[in-house]
Parts: structure tokens; C-alpha cells; sequence
């Protein structure tokens, strides 16, 4: 490709992107719509699914041990513990401890628990963590076979209802996701259409002149390129102040973690802003090759 | 030989059938007119040397390279050999007469020196200096067809094709264009004519071919009378 080509294809985009103001502003507010719905449904998608992560993490199983075991049968039920597979961690609970816990969580100083009690009555236990959470009802049953576990908790069907709504929020965003890109993909086909259509004449004019298909293309694809982006761009802008706000004023209402790591994010709107580009790009094919066949 | 048809009928997807079983030869230089009522396939006949359309049968080269079976590929450089110009003009109204010429010079990736040394050539040529900065729509119908011809022209091609130049013009600004294109014959550059207009032709003194409903039905040498 000549210099000089590279030159008129950027002057006859550009050119055209002035000449036809008002679809120019019409494609890009349509790109930057759909990526905002795009980005502000990824974002949703990232948190819903870190929340999912934290929230699955946090689920462990708790054996209660009998009583009066020795000291060394209790260390055995250690080891029988960590040769299950997918077994993360084992960690001993003394009653001692667990009534502390217990104290913690529900006395405060005006209300002692031990006192109220006299004397303790929690047993020992041992918190398991898996190395999925996934796993944790099939480990509980080989848990339970143990000697010298007479209970076993891990939340039993709370943990199958949290997977399986972690799994259709999943689901579901995905195919949110995917409708956009779609809805995208056709709006901007359809305007870069109308752009194309009424330079119809021209592109037949250049084809019988002897233009090359690509010739023809480039000046299109880079007014589409630009339309994507410029609009991703806005898009991205209005995501990021408005997410930033929403990080600064949420952690004051809400308990929720939001995702604030900072290469999350800028990996979030580069893969955006890449996306209006391609947008751009995909569009103007659809619609090009049409006006092409002379 | 420039240009050469075999046995060529061309049959739209609708059925008609505008060529039926056309032979012909054109020479390097030639001036040739194809007369014929309208309807008769003059415009099916010349879209077919820059394949805009494709004959149904036969066969048709030009410069002894078939057109026929040449790739999609190969289509550019065959169309930069010859230069179009229509009847209703088909000049972009956005552009200045200059930039309507040098269009055709962009767009086959010519250098802005050489856009620049034969836009402002061919101006002069179809004798339109001064009129650079207009737009078409300030110009008459017989200014606006030299733009036409002129951007023909730009990228010297071997052959001239112009299908009703004068269809849209009143008669004294036809005689205008037709001396014209006689012009650009006389230094070299094979010229096809398609025409409906008997009185543009009897007198020109140029090679007729007569086509009626698809068939040639005279060829008449150049130097005769037409009828
Ligand atoms: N694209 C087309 N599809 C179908 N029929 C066509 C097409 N172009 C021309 N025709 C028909 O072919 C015949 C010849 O047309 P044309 O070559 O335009 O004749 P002329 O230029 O002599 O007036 C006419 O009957 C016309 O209706
Ligand atoms: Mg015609």
C-alpha cells in the first residue's frame, strides 16, 4: 500500500465522517450505549461472581468430635481428616476456643456466657476447608465414617442452594452478555449500512474505474474503526466515573465487596474499548460486501 | 485487434434475451458507432467489455485476453483500461470538477504528482480551464459531460466507451461533445459509441454498427452513408 493511499483513505473517511454528521453521531451514541450496557453488565458479572467466590470460600465442614476422646485419638481423626482427597486444611477447635467464639460473637461485656453457662458445654471439633467448595458434601459423607465424629455440619442444602444460584446468575449474564454483543453487532451494521448506502453511487463509480475491493474497503473500515472506538471510548468514561463513585460512596452503605483492583478494571475497559473497534469493524463487513459485486 | 466477440448471447436471469449470437472485431484507433433503437442491447453490449456483465454464450477478449474467464481478481486492471462515460454524467455533486477527476486517479492509487500534472491535462484538454472549482451543479449539461469525458480520460485508456453521451443534451451541444470524442480519437485512443441519435451519425463518416433486438443487423465501413 502506497503513502499516498494511506493518505486518502484517512482524508475520505474523515471527510465523510463530517459530511454525514448526524449518522456519525447517531453510530457512535449507538455503540456507546451497547458498550455501556456491555461494561455495566460485565461489571455486574465480575462482582456478582467475586461475591460468589467469597461467599463459596467461607463455606467449611465442621466434624464435632465425641467426648472423652484421648489426646491421641483425637490427632488420628487429624490425620484420617487430611488423607481424604480435596481436603485443603484442618484446623482444631478446642471447646475452650469454640466457647470463647461463641462469646464473642453472641455475649459482649454486659452478658458473660460462661458465667450464665456454669460449665462449657461444647465439644471439640475440627473446621475442614476443601480445596473446592464444590466438593464439600462429598467430603462431609466420608467425614461422617469416621470414629469419633458423631456430627457432622457444613450448612447442608444451604450449600447446594448457593451453587445453584451462583450457577444461574452465571448463566444468565452470560447470555445477557452475548444478546448485547449481538444487539451491538446489528445496530452498527444497520447505521454503517445507511453510510455506505448513500455512497452507493460512488463505490460503483470507483468499481468501474478499476478500484480494488480493498481500495474500496479501507476508507469504511477505518471511518467504522473510528465509530467503535470513539463511542467505546465515551462508553468506557461514563463506566468509569460512574463505577468510581459508586466505589467511593458504597463501601460507607454496603457490606458488599466491590472489585476495586485496578488491573481488573483497566483490563475490563481496554477489552472494551478493543470491543468497539471490532464492533465497528464487524459492522462495516456485514454491511460492505454487499455494494461490492460490480 | 483491440476488441474481439465470438458468437456472444448474453440472457438475463428475467429471461430477456438482449444479445443473440454476436461476432465482431474492433480495431486499434477505430471510431465505431452502434446504432440500434432502444432496447436493441447497446448498453448490454458494452457492459460486457468491462464486465459488468458476463455473456451467457461466447466468448470476448480484449487485446487478446479473454474477459470471460479472468479472475475476480484480475477485473481492476482490465477496467483501468478503459474509460466509461455515461449518459447521465454519474459525476459526484460534492466534488469539484477537479476533484471529480482526479477521483478517478485515487482510486486506481495514482501519485499525487502525476494526479495533479494530468487532471490539470485533461482540463485543458476537454477545454473546461478555468472551471476547476466549480461543482457540477453550477455547470451546463454539455460542461458537465466534458467532466464526464475528462475523468474517461484520466488514466489514458486504451478504449473509450460512451454509452448515450448525448442523450441528455440538446442537439448543438451533442455536435460539441461528438467533435470531442472525434478529437480524442484522432490521437490514438479506440472510441465505442452507443447511440439511439441517427442524425449524429449519418454524416461523421465513421464505421455503424446497426444492432436490433440483440442481432447485428448491418455493419457499414467507415466513409459510407448511413441511412
Ligand atoms: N439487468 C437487466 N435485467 C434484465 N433485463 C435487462 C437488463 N438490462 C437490460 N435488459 C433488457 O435487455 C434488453 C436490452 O437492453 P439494453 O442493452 O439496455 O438496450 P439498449 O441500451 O440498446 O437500449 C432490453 O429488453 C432490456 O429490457
Ligand atoms: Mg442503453
Amino acid at each position: 500500500m502506497r503513502p499516498g493511499s494511506i493518505i486518502y483513505f484517512l482524508r475520505e473517511a474523515f471527510k465523510s465522517l463530517s459530511r454525514n454528521r448526524l449518522l456519525s453521531f447517531a453510530t457512535i451514541s449507538t455503540v456507546a450505549i451497547s458498550i455501556l450496557i456491555l461494561g455495566f453488565a460485565v461489571l455486574l458479572t465480575i462482582n456478582a461472581s467475586a461475591l460468589m467466590n467469597y461467599l463459596e470460600s467461607d463455606v467449611e465442614i465442621v466434624a464435632f468430635l465425641e467426648k472423652d476422646l484421648t489426646k491421641s485419638q483425637i490427632s488420628d481423626i487429624k490425620q484420617d481428616l487430611t488423607a481424604i482427597t480435596g481436603v485443603k486444611s484442618v484446623n482444631f477447635v478446642s471447646r475452650e476456643k469454640a466457647l470463647d467464639k461463641l462469646q464473642e460473637s453472641y455475649g459482649g461485656k454486659e452478658y458473660n456466657l460462661k458465667e450464665t453457662l456454669g460449665k462449657n458445654p461444647l465439644p471439640n471439633s475440627y473446621e475442614i476447608k476443601a480445596d473446592d467448595p464444590h466438593n464439600v458434601s462429598k467430603i462431609a459423607a466420608q467425614v461422617k465414617k469416621i470414629d469419633g465424629i458423631y456430627k457432622v455440619n457444613y450448612g447442608q442444602g444451604v450449600v447446594e442452594r448457593l451453587f445453584k444460584v451462583t450457577r444461574w446468575v452465571r448463566i444468565v449474564s452470560m447470555v445477557f452478555i452475548v444478546l448485547l454483543v449481538f444487539a451491538a453487532v446489528f445496530l452498527i451494521a444497520t447505521t454503517i449500512r445507511l453510510a455506505i448506502f448513500a455512497r452507493r453511487k460512488e463505490i460503483y463509480l470507483m468499481k468501474l474505474i478499476g478500484s480494488t475491493d480493498w481500495f474500496v474497503r479501507w476508507p469504511f473500515f477505518i471511518e467504522g474503526v473510528f465509530l467503535g472506538a470513539t463511542g467505546g471510548l465515551i462508553a468506557i468514561l461514563v463506566l468509569a466515573a460512574g463505577y468510581g463513585s459508586l466505589i467511593n460512596h458504597m463501601d460507607a452503605l454496603f457490606f458488599l465487596p466491590l472489585v476495586t483492583n485496578a488491573k481488573i478494571l483497566s483490563n475490563v475497559y481496554i477489552s472494551l474499548l478493543i470491543c468497539g473497534a471490532v464492533l465497528g469493524v464487524l459492522g462495516t463487513w456485514i454491511s460492505l460486501n454487499r455494494f461490492l459485486d460490480v | 485487434m483491440l476488441v474481439q466477440f465470438y458468437n456472444v448471447s448474453k440472457i438475463y436471469p428475467n429471461g430477456v434475451k438482449a444479445l443473440d449470437d454476436i461476432s465482431l472485431k474492433i480495431q486499434r484507433g477505430e471510431f465505431l458507432f452502434l446504432m440500434g433503437p432502444s432496447g436493441a442491447g447497446k448498453s448490454t453490449l458494452v457492459k460486457m467489455l468491462f464486465r459488468e456483465e458476463l455473456p451467457t454464450r461466447g466468448q470476448i477478449f480484449l487485446a487478446s485476453r479473454s474477459i470471460v474467464r479472468m479472475k475476480r481478481g484480475e477485473v481492476p486492471r482490465l477496467r483501468r483500461n478503459i474509460g466509461i462515460v455515461f449518459q447521465d454524467f454519474k459525476l459526484l455533486e460534492n466534488k469539484t470538477v477537479y476533484e471529480n477527476i482526479a477521483f478517478a486517479m485515487e482510486v486506481v492509487g495514482a501519485s499525487s504528482r502525476d494526479i495533479k500534472e494530468r487532471v490539470t491535462e485533461v482540463i485543458k484538454m476537454v477545454g473546461l480551464k478555468g472551471k476547476e472549482k466549480s461543482f457540477p451543479g453550477e455547470l451546463s449539461g454539455g460542461e458537465q459531460q466534458r467532466v464526464g469525458i475528462a475523468r474517461a480520460l484520466a488514466n489514458r485508456p486504451l478504449l473509450l466507451i460512451a454509452d448515450e453521451p448525448t442523450g441528455n443534451l440538446d442537439i448543438n451541444t451533442s455536435q460539441e461533445i461528438m467533435e470531442l470524442l472525434f478529437n480524442i480519437n484522432r490521437t490514438g485512443t479506440t472510441v465505442i459509441m452507443a447511440t439511439h441519435a441517427r442524425e449524429l451519425v449519418k454524416s461523421a463518416g465513421k464505421r455503424v454498427l446497426m444492432l436490433e433486438e440483440g442481432k447485428i443487423v448491418a455493419d457499414n465501413p467507415p466513409g459510407e452513408l448511413v441511412l
